[in-house]
């Protein structure tokens, strides 16, 4: 019984973990008892070769040669350090070729208005100057221009008040036309609002009213008055 | 090592000077420690001096930040045991040394006495498979006091742990360390 309590006071003083106030119980008892006099011995053994191997594991020193490749190494990074260009290769490399890849990728996209020319040609902004129409009209170039073109040249003038209009679709080749008329009514020549009033008016329905017939009244022919027809004389 | 320190250029080593002339202080000792650290986890020395090599290079990168002695040698010390562990991981050179150590075993149950043993290349091999089969935890705060003298003071400073800590891993890794080498020491006379 007592030898299990101390099979573990063995360990720790094999490892010289023991308490000092029981070492020299330890110690009495294993001169009593032959085993544990045997396990205390063994135990210090494999510590013994437990310290000593470990040791000889880590025991040694670096080749003279080490010095020379970790200087070596040192100076390369050295030179990465001083040439900034080296340690930026990478990174510029990369967003170059993302740059080439969205180029790529915005070019390919198709333009949705050249996709329907008939109707391309057709759509003007209403904020449009009219000379600048009238005199872009017969020219089939402006009939291509794509909307951020005419965004860009809208962003030039100075024209807030008009630049929210919404676009206005005129059919084709009546676009002379109603430059000729936009131009009127800016300039005063025509009113806008009577003319809007006119073709309200136009568009109202007409209204279909009875056709009233009056009855033709027929004189009651007077027997003693009467004539034969070939009797009357005009 | 100190022809190391002597041998260096001084604008190789940084562009402050001062910072220079403390980065050569440190190559006086300390790739010897970084060396034996890695050794205790690589047991090949071409390994362990590259795996040191490569934590001094990266000492020299952020020495800016660790200038302080006792703060320089602990990082030089967890970084060479950290990069020893990923070779190690990344070579699979555990399998190897299981192998290795199985055939040790059986050569070394026939040596006949202590001093021989202790010796024997086959007892190395045999450490060194137990060493690796500790937690890392346990690893680094035995490979550290082999090297120090089994001083708790200083591999706590080392590891950067409270001393119990120390104390208390250390204890347990020299337990685990003898139960795995208890069957090669059995039979064997002592002395």
């Amino acid at each position: 019984m007592s030898c299990e309590k101390y099979s573990s006071w063995i360990t720790d003083a094999a490892l010289g973990d023991l308490p000092a106030d029981r070492e020299p119980e330890l110690l009495a008892h294993t001169l009593e008892c032959a085993a544990c006099r045997e396990a205390l011995h063994h135990a210090r053994t494999v510590h013994e070769f437990v310290d000593r191997g470990v040791e000889s594991l880590v025991v040694g020193e670096p080749s003279p040669q080490f010095a020379t490749h970790l200087r070596r190494r040192i100076v390369q990074e050295s030179e990465q350090l001083r040439s900034p260009w080296t340690a930026w290769a990478p990174i510029i490399a990369g967003a170059l070729a993302l740059a080439v890849f969205l180029a790529i990728l915005v070019t390919r996209r198709p333009v949705h208005n050249r996709s329907n020319p008939s109707v391309a040609s057709a759509v003007y902004p209403i904020s449009e100057s009219p000379a600048a129409l009238a005199a872009s009209a017969p020219t089939s170039q402006n009939a291509t221009r794509t909307r951020s073109q005419r965004n860009s040249n809208r962003g030039t003038r100075v024209r807030p008040a008009t630049t929210a209009l919404p676009e206005i679709i005129v059919p084709k080749g009546q676009l002379a036309a109603a430059v000729q008329l936009s131009a009127a009514i800016s300039s005063g020549r025509a009113d806008g609002s009577q003319l809007l009033a006119a073709q309200r008016e136009y568009e109202k329905l007409l209204e279909v009213k009875p056709i009233e017939i009056a009855p033709i009244e027929i004189p009651a022919l007077d027997a003693a008055t009467a004539k034969p027809a070939s009797s009357i004389q005009f | 090592m100190d022809a190391l320190a002597a041998s260096f250029p001084r604008s190789a080593v940084s562009q402050d000077e001062s910072l220079a002339r403390e980065f050569e202080q440190r190559l006086a000792d300390c790739p010897k420690l970084a060396y034996r650290v890695a050794l205790g986890v690589m047991h090949n020395t071409a390994e362990a001096e590259d795996v040191a090599q490569e934590a001094l290079l990266r000492a020299y990168r952020n020495f800016h930040r660790l200038r302080d002695r006792d703060r320089f040698r602990g990082w030089l010390v967890r970084v060479a045991f950290r990069l020893a562990l990923d070779r190690i991981r990344a070579k699979g050179r555990r399998e190897r040394h299981e192998h290795d150590a199985t055939r040790a075993l059986e050569e070394g149950q026939r040596e006949a006495n202590v001093e021989n043993l202790v010796a024997s290349r086959e007892f190395e091999r045999e450490v060194a498979q137990a060493l690796d089969a500790l937690p890392e935890k346990l690893r680094i705060v035995m490979v550290l006091a082999a090297i120090e003298g089994y001083k708790t003071r200083e591999v706590a400073k080392l590891a950067g742990l409270p001393e119990g800590t120390v104390k208390s891993r250390l204890f347990l890794a020299r337990k685990k360390l003898a139960e795995s080498l208890q069957c090669l020491v059995k039979n064997t006379p002592a002395g």
